[in-house]
């Protein structure tokens, strides 16, 4: 039994900008940039290779962006067309192989295609043809690499970015990876960068050259993953959408942006019932609440809160979800979305506690239970804490 | 009785018409690198992509590397490649798909990419194989493309297979020979509008051959596991060589013939049992 992996990485550079051009043609062979207009301090979203080429970078103040890059035309992101965009392209790839792994609108996907050369030929062969389909059905016109890992065949798409397409044969990875720049290897952090470079190291071979006990000795737990990393050594699974673990997801985006921490305190307590109201009905709990505050200037902060022991009711999730929040505004920029994933997820278990506050327990699930029987009869908004606004 | 061997295995000199003038024929595979060669027993198990050509060496001298029509030749990619490669293995190299099948409005510049890549390959690179699309027909504008491109790669050695039958024709055989280029022949199934199968030599230093097999119900199917998926039987290649390989071989001074079949390894096995065969025959004529 053979063990080698093909894995076919696909990226479309700078995907919202790719998106923007199918829609509109005129887009095409001229600097674009994608950040909100309407804010005081927006921060570009995405880019295209013109306006990288002229200096602009993700994250940049759009006026800066704007006066590096004159030309360039600015659009406001609009992430439900990129979204679904997103799916029509990881749709064409799904008729290859059901193992796929993918972001949310980023372009980047991953495919496992091991296996599957009596039904579609080579693998080489399998990344050209999705490849043409891809760029025919869809306009877009993907990076492709193939390697035996996710790793390495995320290199190959670096390698060539914006356009092209890399093979690295199984077997080949360390030889390929040793005269590329550090900057190239995905899960390096810039510290770790930084410390590799006071020790002269520039190059991934250089770093493979360390032994494990010398990487242990600098970078302590660390030295381990860069000791694999540096040889092209990945086991990671190719993770399909279902096969990741289950969470609960509740978004809401404000109609007007938003920086009062009372309405933004409201609204996660409102999303955190949401997510409540689910959990119980999947007889679930969760023992981590992740929130995402989407920024008007296009950036994007994530923070957690977690608890050992799983919760359901409306009052732990939403104090969860207050100390997300807490450690997510750490800028004065006025929010526009916030995201609510509560994860780690297991079964809420049919044993009862034996200490349980016997004044507020069973009430307060009665109390719950009932509120859950209206909203399921009368919808989402018919009953509510008075802390929490109507969303819509 | 055993083949002559020259530089190598799977290779035979063959008399040509003048004395003194033999041919050196080469038999080897379109690509080498496929897994379910290691499952149809030709690369041992747990054989890896890297070290497959080590193995591949052990049979064959010669390989056209069909990766370069995949992506575009890298020199980084084919440095590593000959590192690994034994020392008497020789190479054809697919030009690129974004020059022939897919062409874009800056393969001019492809080209010259291609052939900065290509040189890695050095004085190993027998020849490039310009392979055209089977709708790829004699036009006006096809005929121009084909002549600029064929200027582009000027001093390079440089063969090219038509797969649309309105090239066969005199006129372009003879600019080919004029530009000393070879026209492949090619081993195909017998359907209308393919090109035929010819024992036309246009260039003197090297004839091509590509065996892709005559599975006429897979052909057309797009899917290259039932196109090249053909098992050729003694008898096919036994009379190929009695009535093409003559021809051939007395016209130039080396030849160079390829097996694409490549489904559950029938290629490397076809091309092990056209080399014994051409090795009977060369024995048989020098008695």
């Amino acid at each position: 039994m053979n063990q080698r992996r093909f894995i076919l990485h696909l990226n479309v550079a700078d995907f919202a900008v790719a998106v923007e051009r199918v829609v509109d043609l005129s887009l095409r062979d001229r600097p674009v940039i994608v950040a909100p207009l309407q804010a005081s301090r927006a921060a570009v979203y995405d880019m295209s290779e013109e306006a990288y080429r002229e200096g602009v970078r993700k994250g940049m103040l759009l006026a800066r962006a704007t006066r590096i890059c004159r030309s360039a035309r600015v659009l406001p992101p609009r992430f439900d067309l990129y979204r679904k965009a997103m799916g029509s392209f990881v749709n064409e790839a799904r008729g290859y192989s059901p193992v796929l792994e993918h972001g949310a609108e980023d372009g980047h996907l991953y495919l496992d295609i091991t296996g599957t050369h009596r039904l579609f030929g080579t693998p080489p062969d399998v990344g050209w043809r999705l490849h043409r389909q891809i760029r025919s059905k869809l306009e877009i016109d993907p990076i492709w690499s193939l390697a035996g890992n996710k790793l390495v065949s995320k290199i190959g798409s670096r390698l060539v970015k914006p356009v092209g397409e890399y093979i690295v044969a199984d077997g080949e990875e360390q030889r390929f990876l040793a005269p590329l720049p550090l900057h190239l290897l995905p899960g390096l952090s810039s510290g770790e960068r930084q410390r590799l470079s006071q020790f002269n190291i520039g190059r991934i071979g250089e770093l493979a050259a360390l032994s494990r006990m010398q990487l242990d000795g600098v970078f302590g737990r660390r030295g381990e993953t860069l000791f694999e990393l540096s040889r092209g050594i990945d086991d990671s699974a190719v993770r399909p959408e279902e096969e990741r673990p289950p969470r609960v997801v509740r978004e809401h985006i404000f109609s007007d942006d938003c920086a009062d921490r009372t309405v933004l305190k409201g609204v996660v307590g409102a999303l955190a019932a949401q997510l409540g109201m689910e959990l119980r009905a999947t007889r679930r709990q969760a023992r981590r609440v992740g929130l995402q505050l989407g920024y008007t200037d296009g950036t994007t902060v994530s923070r957690q809160a977690s608890v050992h022991r799983g919760v359901a009711d409306d009052e732990a999730l939403g104090r969860l979800a207050l100390t997300a929040l807490e450690r997510s505004l750490t800028r004065r920029t006025r929010v526009r979305s916030c995201r609510l994933i509560g994860d780690r997820l297991h079964g809420r278990s049919p044993q009862l506690n034996l200490f349980t506050d016997a004044a507020a327990g069973p009430k307060k699930e009665q109390l719950l239970a009932a509120m859950d029987r209206i909203r399921q009869r009368f919808g989402r908004e018919a009953i509510r804490m008075g802390t929490h606004p109507v969303l819509h | 009785m055993e083949n002559e061997r020259t530089t190598g295995p799977a290779t035979a000199l063959i008399r040509g018409q003048q004395p003194g003038s033999p041919c050196l024929v080469m038999t080897g595979t379109s690509g080498y690198s496929y897994l379910e060669w290691v499952d149809s027993g030709f690369y041992p198990p747990g054989t890896r992509s890297a070290a497959m050509l080590e193995f591949y060496g052990r049979s064959f001298s010669v390989v056209e590397l069909n990766y370069t029509w995949y992506q575009m030749a890298r020199s980084d990619v084919l440095t590593r490649m000959l590192a690994a490669a034994p020392a008497h293995i020789i190479f054809a190299a697919k030009l690129t798909r974004t020059v022939t099948h897919e062409r874009e409005e800056d393969w001019r510049e492809q080209v010259r990419r291609y052939r900065q890549g290509i040189s890695a390959l050095g004085k190993r690179l027998a020849a490039i194989l310009v392979q055209l699309p089977p709708d790829f027909d004699r036009t006006v504008s096809n005929r121009r493309f084909l002549a600029e491109l064929l200027d582009y790669l000027q001093g390079m050695p440089v063969a090219v297979e038509f797969r649309h039958a309105s090239w066969a024709v005199d006129t372009v055989f003879s600019e080919l020979e004029r530009r000393q280029i070879t026209l492949v022949s090619v081993d195909e199934p017998d359907l209308p509008g393919l090109f035929p199968r010819l024992d036309v030599v246009t260039n003197p230093a090297l004839f091509y051959v590509r065996f892709h097999g005559r599975n006429s119900k897979g052909w057309k199917h797009g899917n290259m596991q039932k196109k090249f998926d053909y098992d050729y039987s003694e008898q096919e290649l036994h009379q190929w060589c009695e009535h093409e390989l003559g021809p051939l071989s007395s016209r130039a001074s080396r030849g160079i013939i390829f097996f694409n079949n490549h489904v559950r390894a029938q290629a490397p096995r076809n091309a092990l049992l056209l080399n014994s065969l051409i090795g009977r025959k060369t024995a048989r004529s020098r008695r």
